[in-house]
């Protein structure tokens, strides 16, 4: 699916994504290997979207964000297997972490049981690798154990026993400096005061450096057993280390299948929070375009921070239609909703609606507003959205979806309606499904497409609102909105401007001025 | 001299710094100016005394030699039980240590929790943010019963101020050419990291809240503009000012900060790589520069 930024951003596909993120690296990366649904994957999309439908249903969601956020938590075993797959030495941390790859796999498992997963749906647990590295894990953390390797136990006690040695040959010599020269030599080098001490210095006690003021010596015994047991002490426990790896990789498939099954599940979990958070349903595909009691999730969110209720729409599209309406009256929100729901059905996540019938389309293109930052710099809006409609027209086929918000509003409007209305006889001709919101009279009749509107606003609620400030407007004129829309019989695209302004605070005298100049 | 009855330089500074902080952090007043050599010192008194101590840098420390100049610098010995904190790129690989946990990571791979099961030397790297040395010294204190030593760094100790760690200086022949030189950079350091803390109770009428550093330029618009004032600065790391401009700001405000650190002591080094000074005179000098029991470790003396 082709979503170029500017229409991410007012279809909300950019909240979508962020909503359906994975939260660690596995889902990440199943992510990235995932493609969207396009024409042709319908059967996949409604597979994983049934998936997801039932799961959310029979899952406890607080269970579903444990269990997501033990996936968080597994660390990322794969640079190490890989390391491991190709003979490069592996280290004491590398085994550690590992370790907390199969306990966090166990945490996992615990975590999903506990939010009442099925246990096909389970990801694969890693006992061998546990067994394999349950000699260094008596704890949770690791230590390369004397089991890992015939010679360790051996090493170790003999390097114990000559560094043991060492260190007590150093504590005699050092208790020999304290009586004879008064000084506690508690590191390797000390000073020896002249004035303190200036006799004969211990047998092993070396010089080195002097002043007129005192004498710099060492304490630093040789110690050729210490070193040679030292020496093969490194040798076995690096031996252990090759052994310890080499069984590592052995395990490499399931632990890449691991890997593999935790990034799907991730992806999965992610569309289950969002099903649960939005009730989703599942989606029906057919040629045309419908759906009810949708809701266009990132403005639901935003009402809902701001104490405000969002109105779910319903809306039917057999190919192009016109859309008019009241100002405010989610004309732009319709637009985003039918784009929105388009981009769930494409990421697998069950769209936000009570039904839904669509194509599952190969691209979506929003015209209309700004464009591109950088170019509504460049250009003025109207250059920028004519080039913008240019570029669209280039590119929409059968399976694009073309939403078009008030094209052409900022020319003169006998130009701008005919533009639109050509614009729209050509999105029809490449047969390309569009929804067109606009102000302009009769452009459905003009260009041969279906006509919607927005109900509209109430009139018997209109006249008895009463609003204090710009809050108690937005409520009333909430309260006030239908937001149904309707198959519209008549051409005129009535807006309810006047009214409106009324109500958002404009000078009572300047609005009934605005009536007389409009007319009856 | 009786064994029974004889208490060194090392000895003394250990009970001193540990006897209330779980932690302590030495700082150096130049580079080679005896940081390691000083929590070796402590190391080993702990280890005398039984105590099982954990051990973490800021920055990184143990390194064979020198990264600049080659020369040898002291190892890192850790004791077995001893637990540290350390960047996973610089865990010895032998003898091995016990890994427990890893936490933030940095550079050179995640900061590793680990105990020695058989004595060893090592380098210490330790955390990659300041903001997470103070987690990781949490952290080993969760993790042990002993005290924590850390190899600080000045520009990096901000991230302990406002925290019970006792911090100790250590100067030496690194820092300067004479005695008198050495000890007066010593009380310079020691002057800007004792800036005391707020005092609600006898704060002046006017007080100055410095965000970021207080440099040269706010120093002329304080003595200017704010004389009798209370300064507030972050934590003393942010006094940008020393030497004889510090003293006039601290004479004419009143200089605090929000978040001190508590400076316990100082430890002197009468060797350097190209200078070698007379020990009692420079622990004796340091000592009265600073005001604080000043430590020789090397030569075993106490000033």
């Amino acid at each position: 699916m082709i979503v170029d930024a500017a229409t991410a951003e007012r279809i909300g596909l950019d909240w979508l994504r962020a909503a359906l993120a994975p939260v660690g690296a596995f889902g990440r990366r199943h992510d990235e290997q995932v493609a969207p649904y396009g024409p042709g994957d319908e059967d996949a999309a409604r597979a994983e979207i049934v998936r997801v439908v039932a799961a959310a249903a029979s899952l406890d969601p607080h269970g579903v964000a444990r269990v997501r956020a033990a996936l968080r938590a597994v660390p990322e075993p794969t640079p190490i297997v890989a390391r491991a797959r190709v003979g490069d030495p592996l280290g004491d941390v590398d085994f550690y972490e590992l370790g907390r790859l199969v306990d966090a796999l166990d945490a996992f498992a615990r975590a999903w049981d506990g939010a009442g997963g099925a246990p096909e749906g389970r990801p694969p647990r890693l006992d061998a690798l546990r067994a394999v590295l349950a000699p260094g894990r008596a704890q949770a953390g690791f230590y390369l154990a004397d089991a890992f390797g015939a010679g360790l136990r051996a090493a170790r006690q003999a390097y114990a026993i000559a560094q043991a040695d060492l260190e007590r040959r150093q504590a005699a010599l050092a208790a020999e400096v304290r009586a004879i020269c008064g000084v506690d030599a508690v590191g390797e080098e000390f000073v020896v005061l002249r004035d303190a001490y200036a006799g004969p210095l211990p047998a092993g006690v070396h010089v080195v450096r002097e002043t007129p003021t005192y004498r710099l010596v060492s304490l630093a015994l040789i110690a050729p057993e210490r070193d040679a047991a030292l020496t093969a002490l490194s040798e076995e426990e690096e031996r252990a280390r090759r052994a310890l790896a080499e069984r590592v990789a052995a395990h490499a498939e399931p632990i890449a299948a691991a890997t593999r099954a935790l990034g799907a599940l991730d992806r999965f979990l992610a569309r289950v929070a969002f099903a649960q958070r939005w009730s989703g349903c599942v989606p029906e595909f057919g040629a045309d375009v419908a759906f009810d009691q949708a809701t266009f999730a990132p403005l639901a969110e935003a009402l809902a921070a701001r104490g405000r209720r969002y109105t779910p729409l319903s809306l039917a599209l057999a190919n192009v239609a016109v859309l008019t309406g009241p100002n405010m009256g989610g004309k732009s929100a319709a637009l985003a909703t039918t784009g929105f729901l388009a981009a769930c059905v494409a990421l697998g996540a069950p769209p936000p609606a009570r039904s839904l019938r669509l194509p599952l389309f190969a691209q979506i293109a929003w015209v209309g507003g700004d464009g591109p930052a950088e170019r509504a710099r460049l250009l003025s809006s109207y250059a920028a959205e004519v080039v913008r409609a240019r570029e669209v027209l280039g590119v929409a086929g059968p399976r694009a979806l073309v939403l078009i918000d008030e094209f052409a509003r900022t020319t003169g409007p006998r130009e701008g309606k005919a533009l639109l209305i050509a614009f729209l006889e050509a999105v029809r001709a490449r047969g390309a499904f569009a929804l067109c919101a606009t102000h302009f009279d009769a452009i459905a009749e003009a260009a041969g497409v279906a006509h919607l509107r927005i109900a509209g606003v109430r009139d018997e609620l209109l006249t008895s609102i009463d609003a204090r400030d710009l809050d108690a407007a937005l409520d009333a004129i909430n309260a006030a909105m239908d937001y149904r829309v309707v198959a519209a019989h008549e051409s005129r695209a009535a807006s309810d401007a006047l009214a409106l302004a009324a109500l958002l605070g404009v000078d009572p005298a300047l609005v009934a001025r605005a009536r007389e100049l409009y007319g009856p | 001299m009786s064994s029974s009855t004889f208490t060194s330089a090392a000895e003394s500074l250990y009970a001193l710094a540990t006897s209330a902080a779980r932690s302590v952090v030495v700082v150096g007043t130049a580079k080679n100016a005896g940081k390691t050599t000083t929590c070796n010192a402590l190391r080993a008194i702990a280890y005398r005394r039984g105590v099982p101590v954990a051990l973490t840098s800021i920055g990184r420390d143990g390194e064979p030699a020198d990264a600049l100049d080659g020369e040898a610098k002291p190892r890192v010995r850790l004791a077995a039980g001893t637990l540290v904190a350390l960047a996973a790129g610089v865990v010895p690989r032998t003898p091995a240590l016990e890994i427990l946990e890893t936490g933030a990571s940095g550079a050179l791979g995640a900061t590793v929790f680990a105990r020695a099961v058989l004595p060893t030397v090592c380098e210490i790297a330790g955390p990659p943010t300041a903001g997470a040395m103070r987690a990781t010294i949490d952290r080993l204190c969760a993790l042990g019963a002993g005290p924590v030593l850390v190899d600080g760094a000045i520009d990096r100790v901000a991230a302990l101020a406002g925290g019970d760690d006792a911090v100790i200086v250590a100067t030496g022949a690194a820092s300067g050419t004479t005695v008198a030189r050495v000890a007066a950079a010593a009380a310079d350091v020691v002057a800007r990291l004792t800036i005391p803390g707020r005092d609600p109770v006898n704060e002046r009428a006017r007080v100055v809240l410095l965000a970021g550093a207080l440099d040269a330029r706010d120093a002329e618009a304080l003595l200017a503009d704010a004389a009798g004032a209370t300064v507030v600065v972050e934590d003393p790391t942010r006094i940008a000012i020393r030497g004889a401009l510090l003293a006039r700001v601290r004479a004419v405000v009143d200089l605090r900060c929000e978040r001190p650190l508590r400076v316990v002591a100082c430890t002197t080094s009468p060797v350097g790589r190209e200078t070698t000074l007379a020990p009692r005179a420079l622990v004796e000098a340091v000592a009265r520069a600073t005001g604080l029991p000043t430590f020789d470790v090397v030569a075993d003396l106490v000033a």
